[in-house]
């Protein structure tokens, strides 16, 4: 039993920490209806910018908000460069240009600044909380509490004024225009709020598992907490990033015995496929409303 | 006469296809003008022209000037002429689905420097549509036709417009409701002296509330006029209007009647 309580446990503090990595994308859906699959990369990209200052010897807190300004300033930059000249163009389209961009930067980045793992100390012990009979990892307890701060906050992002303007934007991009809303400048703003939160994700999967390319690769479980929860909704994000979180910790917990290991990409996958399947808007995410 | 002045202006699709061929209009500052016409006669594309909608669409001006107080418009984007008082009401509504009514007069609210204060502008739309105050917390996707349409247009009126282009706001409308909206559009013109272009296939309905409106065919303007001329001119009438009155079944001739302006 207590073998199940912590793997439930861990299980659901990774999963908001793969909430975090997802934000990204639902935050760019959500205020401008472009899916990124380059979030994986700005994650990546978020961590070697918070190494790369602390190895400069700013301390953890300055290199942390020299990233986020970074990388807010890269969003913009992205859609200036790329995404405009998109503007009306069919949205697999789109979809193609940030595909394209992830595999740039997966090669990129570690090209240009090393791509042998580095070490981000961000000054969490490694000592595990133990409550009762379960030990928590200690990185893992961080990052849960500040993605539920940082989910928190987008929630509440959505319901001011200028939330509402991206949301709308999302919705239609020509009667956007027609009420003089800059649809490029909606896009750009949710950019440079993505590339923020892949601050939070990078730094603290950088703390946990070294910074180095592979870090692109949560991608891939970022992907199925968005399709689960619903591309378009932050509380998505939370449930979908808990579920995945607690099915990829638990079931691999007693199959890879028998299995020899690595069920997890395999729950990642069933959980992606069966959604499709069963429900292809995620548990919250918004259908197209037709009316007849 | 300041406002809003077209001339000669032509709209190329996809570099290719000419869509309104040296099409010239004026609408004087708080007068209300129609442009009718019949499917694809270039009435959508001359208002997408003004209001700058045209690039998602592949069409560009490619000749004439476009000008708004005597500003060219055609230097400016779709947002910026918002700012400059024109606003746009697209065909079929195009509400944001997802938000509710009262989040789409947010999202419609520019906030700058001069205008008036949120609540004031909401209440006033309110006070025109009072059914949308009823319903301004669900989802504008459910909202009936008529109430879609009333949100469309006070989201517009959100943007403090000088000057409202509605495309076809009768679309897919009972005729009691069309009487209703059409009322409303009248009564803002007539009030905040507001000027209105309004683009319709509903001729009948359209000439009892305009001033003046200009008949567009092949993407030309064949006819223009005050309102009550162009209702009496017999060609009007057969082609617009369904026709006077009864009809002498032993007079009917059995040749399409030629329209007089083609030559």
């Amino acid at each position: 039993m207590a073998y199940f309580l912590e793997l439930l446990v861990n299980g659901a503090l990774v999963g908001l920490m793969y909430s975090l990595a997802a934000l990204g994308f639902v935050l760019i859906y959500k205020s401008s209806g472009v899916p990124n699959l380059a979030q994986g990369a700005l994650v990546m990209m978020a961590a070697y910018a918070a190494w790369a200052m602390v190895d400069f010897g700013l301390p953890l807190w300055a290199a942390v908000i020299a990233a986020a300004a970074l990388m807010f300033a890269f969003g913009l930059l992205v859609e200036r460069v790329l995404l405009r000249p998109m503007v009306g163009q069919p949205v697999i389209m789109v979809v193609m240009l940030t595909l394209g961009l992830e595999i740039l930067l997966r090669g990129l980045v570690p090209g240009l600044l090393g791509a042998a793992p580095k070490p981000l100390d961000i000054g969490i012990g490694l000592a595990p909380v133990i409550v009762g009979d379960v030990f928590m990892n200690r990185a893992y307890l961080v990052g849960g509490v500040v993605a539920v701060v940082l989910i928190g906050a987008s929630m509440l992002f959505f319901r001011t004024r200028l939330g509402t303007k991206l949301r709308a934007v999302s919705d239609d991009h020509v009667a956007s225009w027609a009420v003089g809303l800059s649809v490029e400048r909606a896009i750009a703003i949710s950019w440079g709020i993505a590339g923020i939160a892949a601050v939070g994700a990078g730094v603290l999967w950088g703390s946990v598992q070294g910074v180095d390319w592979t870090l692109s690769s949560l991608l891939f479980p970022a992907v199925a907490v968005v399709i689960l929860g619903g591309i378009d909704s932050i509380k998505g994000v939370f449930v979908g990033g808990l579920a995945v979180g607690i099915l990829g910790s638990v079931i691999p917990g007693y199959l890879d015995a028998y299995a020899g290991g690595s069920t997890r990409d395999v729950v990642t996958s069933l959980i992606i496929l069966l959604t499709i399947m069963i429900r292809p808007y995620g548990i919250f995410g918004r259908e197209d409303i037709e009316r007849i | 006469m300041p406002g809003l002045a077209l001339s000669s202006v032509e709209v190329v699709y996809d570099k290719v296809f000419l869509a309104i061929k040296g099409v010239s209009l004026e609408v004087g500052e708080g007068e209300m003008v129609a442009l009718l016409g019949s499917n694809g006669a270039g009435k959508s594309t001359t208002l997408k022209a003004v209001s700058g909608l045209l690039g998602p669409e592949r069409g560009d001006v490619t000749r004439g000037t476009i000008t708004w107080d005597g500003t060219d418009l055609l230097r400016m984007g779709a947002p910026d002429r918002v700012g400059r008082g024109i606003v746009h009401v697209l065909e079929g509504r195009r509400v944001f689905g997802h938000l509710t009514p009262d989040e789409n007069l947010v999202a419609a609210y520019s906030g700058r420097r001069g205008s008036q204060p949120f609540d004031a502008l909401r209440d006033q739309v309110y006070e025109y549509f009072p059914r949308l105050k009823e319903r301004a917390k669900s989802k504008a996707g459910y909202l009936s036709g008529g109430e879609q349409q009333m949100l469309a247009i006070g989201r517009a009126l959100m943007t403090e417009p000088r000057l409202i282009m509605l495309d076809e706001p009768s679309l897919g409308l009972a005729p009691v409701l069309v009487e209703e909206i059409f009322g409303i559009i009248r009564h803002i013109n007539a009030e905040r002296k507001l000027t209105v272009l309004l683009v319709e296939q509903n001729a009948a309905a359209t000439l009892r509330i305009v001033d003046r409106a200009y008949l567009i065919e092949n993407g030309q303007i064949v006819m223009s006029g005050e309102a009550a001329t162009l209702a009496k001119n017999p060609d009007v009438q057969e082609f617009y209007l369904g026709g006077g009155g009864k009809v002498d079944y032993h007079a009917v001739k059995h040749y399409r009647r030629r329209k007089r302006w083609l030559a």
